[in-house]
């Protein structure tokens, strides 16, 4: 039967690349359901499983622990394009499967939605989970986090593998005292304070309460978001031993020093350097050369509307994937730090993948708002996210409304000085779209 | 100059969805209009606060876990949210602060939490957690004297029964229960609503109706809100309402 499914898989791939389709996610669609909903059970899988998860960063360290393995000559299978839900990882695995399902690799390095960790794993086993970090995302499709942190759990209650834990998130943290017995096996990753943690947090966020004892958690400081130094007086939850700690942080360079390494990342956000905190550790875990960990974390970049920049005309813009507060909140925070007038493209979508749901960017912190000189929204809520920038005490008559992208990316680039552009999830690749096409035809396709 | 006292309760725990821009939107109209807005905290540890010196007492919306938590400090302020609410401080409830102020909420696994009891109606999870009510919402309501369709997104398990003076009927979405006609809960100082949205971003309306009704209520004569520029905020409306009722 199993034999039959891959056959049929494989048919289906061939079938869609025939007319030039994405074979991304749809051949593990039909197979989950013929497969009685466990489409990553009919495949063999000998190599070491690395699966990397959490609410932001998922992407880029699964990228970076890849490279960790490329670059000592190992084989790895990847899921890149980010399809990471049970039926994206089926799909992976058809394309790289023998006929009897015998999947050949040195490493099998998967990012998977977080949801979807206890199905998938399930069904093939697992050796390393690497979890980032657990914020408000899109409640409306992944249900209450609380209820998503304790599917999460109860997978862990019964991993035996390592479990590699963002320590300053407690969301994550408490993820290390599910299963006791597996005790040796949990590692830790934090960061010290940075120059812009603060005493308290000015962010909505998750985490007030020792998940064990009920009592409120005291911090110590807040990095971002509810990423800090935080401890249970009563039960002492956030008292461990850390496997490795990011220090010496200074963002302007940017730098960092881990496991005894000076680090030079290219990307320079406090988020990011937990991110590649994470690549150390799982370098560290798996002795990886330290000169094959320096030269991933110092050269990684993205192109993919993660600080992405652009030339519109000679106006320097860039472009930063925000899909939820906590992303936003960042992006403001580095537009900030720069120096000089600004504005901002706001680029907001409600379609399926982004959560039907845009309440979120009322907990975005607009007000902290410095020299942005005009605002242009757009997408399918162009007006949403209008209203609230408004309602922050934004001056309304700097905002222009243009729900069709390219008049929006016209409009950014009619006035001169920087420019910066929020894109949510579905958002971000249109965007990326548009500010191209302006660019390349210097801005003749609107006019 | 005009004065408004708002109590938020819970603040730092029921703010899953947003429903803090409700605050931030009160404020912005106010400010637009001389009214001086004070909006005091109000959560588990502080001093019990004098509710009757609130013009208007707002709760929102919190997951399970956040709900499970303040139910029993809820409890503690029942003396005082009631004598406010008869004294006529406006009540303002999203979510889980509409259900709590019922009989009852009894969740999904069927643990029964206590509600203040203030108002008949009684809320009960269905035993799957995944019949939830999730999607945008359009209500007509006739709370202001004329007719306003509000948009807004709910987001509950828990079907709420015994309403007998509903916020509004459902035009498109689920509203008290799965597929039901009505939303909400209302009396002339109360709202009580499942919309999260916030529920004030796209409707004016509402929030003039609740300014006014606080800089009132204990005058004998009418002062009239100055019109603002809505423009925006009716255009939006006017997007969402398109889509979801002219299919």
């Amino acid at each position: 039967m199993k034999k039959l499914l891959i056959l049929l898989g494989k048919i289906i791939i061939k079938v869609l690349h025939l007319f030039h389709r994405n074979a991304g996610n749809l051949p593990g669609i039909i197979l989950w359901h013929l497969s009685k909903q466990r489409c990553c059970s009919i495949f063999k899988v000998d190599c070491p499983i690395i699966a990397v998860t959490g609410t932001n960063g998922k992407t880029s360290v699964t990228n970076c622990i890849a490279q960790l393995f490329e670059k000592s000559g190992k084989k790895v299978i990847i899921n890149r394009e980010g399809n990471n839900l049970d039926t994206g990882i089926c799909s992976l695995l058809l394309r790289h499967c023998d006929m009897s399902g015998n999947v050949k690799a040195d490493y099998l390095i998967l990012e998977t939605d977080e949801s979807h960790v206890p199905v998938v794993y399930s069904q093939m086993r697992l050796e390393t989970l690497v979890v980032l970090n657990f914020f408000r995302d899109q409640l409306d499709r992944n249900g209450e986090m609380e209820t998503l942190i304790k599917k999460i759990n109860s997978f862990c209650r019964a991993f035996d593998g390592n479990l590699v834990l963002n320590g300053d998130d407690p969301n994550t943290a408490r993820l290390g005292l599910a299963n006791p017995k597996n005790e040796r096996k949990i590692r830790y990753f934090n960061a010290e304070r940075y120059k812009f943690a603060t005493d308290k947090t000015f962010e909505a966020s998750e985490g007030h309460f020792c998940p064990f004892c009920s009592e409120p958690l005291e911090y110590e400081y807040y990095q971002y978001s509810h990423i800090g130094k935080f401890i249970c007086k009563k039960c002492g939850f956030g008292d461990y031993e850390p496997y490795i700690t990011a220090s010496n942080i200074d963002l302007e360079k940017p730098v960092f020093t881990a496991n005894r390494h000076e680090y030079s990342p290219k990307l320079n956000s406090i988020y990011n350097i937990y991110n590649m905190t994470a690549v150390a550790a799982v370098g560290k875990l798996y002795r990886i050369k330290p000169e094959i960990i320096e030269d991933v974390i110092s050269n990684y970049t993205v192109n993919n509307g993660r600080m992405e920049n652009f030339m519109l005309g000679d106006r320097k813009t860039t472009l930063n994937l925000a899909k939820n507060p906590v992303g936003a909140n960042m992006t403001l925070r580095v537009m900030n730090e720069m120096n000089g007038d600004k504005e901002l493209l706001f680029v907001l979508n409600d379609n399926v993948a982004d959560g039907l749901d845009v309440s979120w960017i009322w907990d975005i912190n607009f007000s902290i708002f410095e020299r942005v000189t005009r605002v242009v929204t757009s997408g399918t809520r162009a007006y949403d996210i209008a209203v609230r920038i408004k309602c922050s005490g934004y001056d309304p008559s700097k905002i222009t409304v243009c729900p069709d992208l390219d008049e929006a990316v016209a409009e950014l680039a009619r006035t001169e000085g920087r420019k910066f552009v929020i894109a949510n999830y579905t958002a971000v690749q249109p965007t990326r779209q548009a500010l191209k096409r302006y660019s390349e035809n210097g801005g003749k396709n609107n006019e | 100059m005009s004065k408004i006292k708002i109590l938020h309760m819970y603040a730092d725990m029921l703010d899953l969805y947003g429903d803090s821009g409700n605050m931030e939107i009160l404020k912005y109209r106010c400010s637009k209009r001389n009214i001086e807005c004070i909006i005091d905290k109000y959560s588990i540890g502080d001093d019990m606060p004098y509710f009757p010196e609130y013009d208007m007492i707002y709760i929102g919306g919190g997951a399970d876990l956040e709900q499970q938590h303040i139910s029993s400090d809820l409890v503690k302020c029942r003396g005082g949210i009631k004598k406010a609410y008869k004294n006529g401080s406006f009540l303002f409830l999203i979510c889980g602060g509409y259900q709590l102020m019922g009989k009852y909420y009894r969740d999904a696994d069927g643990n029964e939490i206590k509600g203040l009891g203030l108002f008949d109606y009684f809320t009960v999870a269905p035993s799957s957690r995944k019949k939830r009510c999730i999607g945008n919402i359009v209500v007509n309501t006739e709370i202001t004297g004329n007719p306003v369709k509000v948009v807004g997104f709910e987001n509950h398990g828990g079907q709420t029964q015994g309403v007998k003076t509903p916020f509004g009927s459902v035009l498109y979405g689920n509203g008290n229960c799965s597929k039901s006609d009505a939303e909400g809960y209302f009396e002339k100082n109360v709202i009580a609503t499942y919309l999260h949205g916030p529920m004030l971003a796209k409707n004016p309306e509402i929030s003039d109706y609740m300014i006014s009704y606080c800089i009132n209520r204990r005058s004998d004569t009418h002062i009239k809100l100055t019109k603002l520029n809505d423009k925006l905020e009716k255009d939006c409306r006017r997007v969402m309402l398109e889509r979801l009722l002219n299919k």
